[in-house]
């Protein structure tokens, strides 16, 4: 096959995995810390990317000075909705499982509601603002540049939550959380105020990934399904809280999406994601990189 | 016994009430009726196992387009009855092939899967149909009379409630609300799990799958995103949760009032209505986790009103 096509693919492949790193680590942090099963979190970045390209159309300044703002919005809205519903979800649920089971349907609630509130507000059409779509060339392969971008700013904000996590103590009350939440709450972790902050994060990561799609992709109100089932799968790949496990198990998923459409056709795109998800939780349930 | 034979007695009240209605209503009035009729039994079919167990199916999707492609497919070679049994058993092979693999999962996975896997039926349908048959939605010519098609619903939504009631008072039924309280002292107990909650799901899934059969050719038209649509089966479980799933009487009322509300408001206000839907899926969830007529009302007008009273009876526990 040709070198540059093969590089094409793989640069589209690692595009398309930065987006679903940032994702998958929101859901992450969610699903592993809370067992909030947020299948709502695609809306959060529906949600970001229409904030964005609204400002953008409203002022016309570059959607890069947007994004700060629109997270810091996200999080906020994270932080209430975990205050009016997950919170008494937690306080009522007799064990996990039930508290995935419910949250579940809580997600689904609010995915009708943030889709059909988006539907009222910005109409069915779809609708983009495209961003620095010019072409970048290396040698013989040519990039849009909006896409390296794209690539640039996701691998930068899963490699801070990384070192976040990693190297601050916070990060280790949060590992701490992910891996014994008795224990940590026994060694005085305020689970009270991280889960919260938490969840907000998670929509703020949402958020991000749905203003650089904004400069990239048209927008549609249900544009954010596809990106909860990539996330499902990433989290199931990679391993409930395990973070690393999480960008590989995207940059994978990516680059499967991408050489699958590419050899058959580009409307088995859903087909090939929801196989790899049936696959990946009927054959490894616990992860590919679980011991 | 007293209780049970009143229960006959207005079954068979009701039954007969609704058989006679196309007899004396207009043709609206009776194309409601069938909406209520096949809310009502995939509300029912859905209770019957996921109630019980907790185990949330978001399988009836799937169960339900795969009967009514069964129609679609055999309308014009087999007789009327044997299209909508075949649509059912369709729906039950598929669950039990399923079921082998994804009863092992529980929580959140087994939600996701049951309904990755409707998508999955979805697609692969679609592309199917892409790919052989050139398009992607089917006419259905000779169907049956609206009455016809009525009454098939009205006799599985019957038959789904009495399914209901036997397999709940069967040793299945207290051995599935065994696995719903606590899998593994069921399965110490001498209860073989995988066995039960197999059964459970293929027999919900017949009833999902009959009424897809019966119910496709309403449509005349039919494509993969209609019957497959997500919105039968959010619709189901939301009228199964709100109404209660342990009882027979929450889903029953549950998809009258579901039924109606659709019927008057996504037409006039779709996005309103589907909104309204989020909200009160997210209300019955934080408020009423056993559906109405499940829930505590003493307790809650003694927890509201006499609240020195009910300090005692208070036992939340905390989980955070």
């Amino acid at each position: 096959m040709n070198l540059y096509l093969f590089i094409d693919l793989i640069v589209a492949g690692l595009v398309t995995g930065g987006i679903y790193a940032v994702v998958a680590l929101g859901l992450n942090l969610q699903y592993g810390l809370m067992r909030i099963m947020n299948i709502a979190h695609g809306e959060f970045l529906m949600l970001g990317a229409y904030l964005t390209y609204t400002l953008v159309r409203y002022t016309g300044a570059s959607p890069l000075w947007f994004i700060l703002p629109m997270m810091v919005a996200l999080f906020l809205l994270g932080l209430l909705l975990h205050r009016l519903i997950f919170r008494r979800l937690a306080a009522t649920s007799p064990n996990a499982e039930v508290m995935e089971a419910r949250s579940l349907i809580v997600g689904f609630g609010l995915m009708f509601i943030a889709q059909n509130a988006a539907q009222l507000t910005w109409g069915g059409g779809m609708s983009g603002q495209p961003y620095l779509d010019e072409a970048v060339k290396f040698g013989e392969v040519t990039v849009a540049a909006n896409r390296l971008l794209v690539l640039g700013v996701a691998a930068a904000a899963s490699l801070a939550l990384v070192l976040l996590l990693k190297r601050t103590l916070l990060g280790k009350a949060v590992r701490g959380m992910l891996q014994a939440p008795l224990g940590a709450m026994l060694v005085g972790i305020d689970t009270r105020r991280l889960h919260p902050a938490c969840f907000g994060l998670g929509l703020a990561l949402a958020g991000l990934a749905g203003g650089l799609l904004s400069m990239v992709y048209e927008l549609t109100p249900s544009m954010g399904e596809p990106y909860t089932i990539s996330a499902l799968i990433v989290i199931t790949l990679g391993g409930l809280g395990n973070i690393p496990g999480a960008i590989a198990g995207a940059v994978l998923l990516g680059l499967v999406e991408t050489f699958g459409t590419y050899y058959t056709s580009p409307s088995l795109k859903i087909l090939i994601s929801y196989s790899v998800l049936v696959l990946v939780l009927l054959l490894r349930p616990k992860g590919l990189f679980a011991k | 016994m007293k209780q049970g034979t009143l229960f006959l007695i207005a079954a068979v009240v009701v039954a007969t009430a609704l058989a006679a209605l196309p007899a004396v209503a207009s043709p609206f009035v009776q194309s409601m009726a069938l909406t209520c009729l096949m809310f009502a039994g995939l509300a029912v079919s859905w209770s019957m196992f996921s109630g019980p167990t907790g185990y949330l199916s978001l399988a009836s999707s799937a169960f339900f387009g795969l009967g009514a492609y069964c129609t679609a497919w055999g309308l014009a070679y087999l007789p009327w009855p044997v299209v909508v049994m075949a649509g059912g058993l369709a729906a039950t092979l598929f669950a039990f092939l399923i079921g082998l693999v994804v009863l092992r999962l529980r929580g959140a996975y087994f939600a996701v899967i049951t309904y990755g896997l409707g998508e999955l039926v979805k697609h692969t349908i679609t592309h199917v149909e892409k790919t052989y048959a050139g398009t992607v939605g089917r006419v259905m010519t000779d169907t049956p009379s609206s009455n016809v098609v009525y009454w098939t619903v009205l006799i599985i939504a019957l038959l789904a409630v009495f399914t209901y009631v036997r397999f709940g008072r069967s040793r299945y039924g207290h051995a599935l609300r065994g696995i719903g309280m606590d899998e593994e002292r069921a399965a110490t107990l001498g209860v073989n799990p995988m066995r039960v909650k197999l059964l459970g799901f293929c027999l919900s899934a017949w009833f999902a799958g009959a009424l897809g059969a019966a119910i496709a050719v309403r449509w005349t038209y039919i494509d993969p995103n209609t019957v497959f649509n997500p919105f039968i089966v959010f619709q189901t479980v939301l009228i199964s949760m709100v109404g209660g799933p342990l009882t027979i009487g929450g889903p029953l009322v549950g998809a009258l009032v579901f039924s109606l509300l659709s019927e008057f408001l996504r037409l006039s206000l779709p996005y309103l209505y589907m909104i309204l839907l989020g909200v009160l899926l997210i209300v019955s969830v934080l408020y009423l986790p056993n559906g109405l007529a499940g829930h505590d009302w003493r307790g809650t007008w003694q927890k509201f009103f006499k609240r020195k009273k009910a300090d005692v009876q208070v036992t939340e526990q905390r989980h955070e």
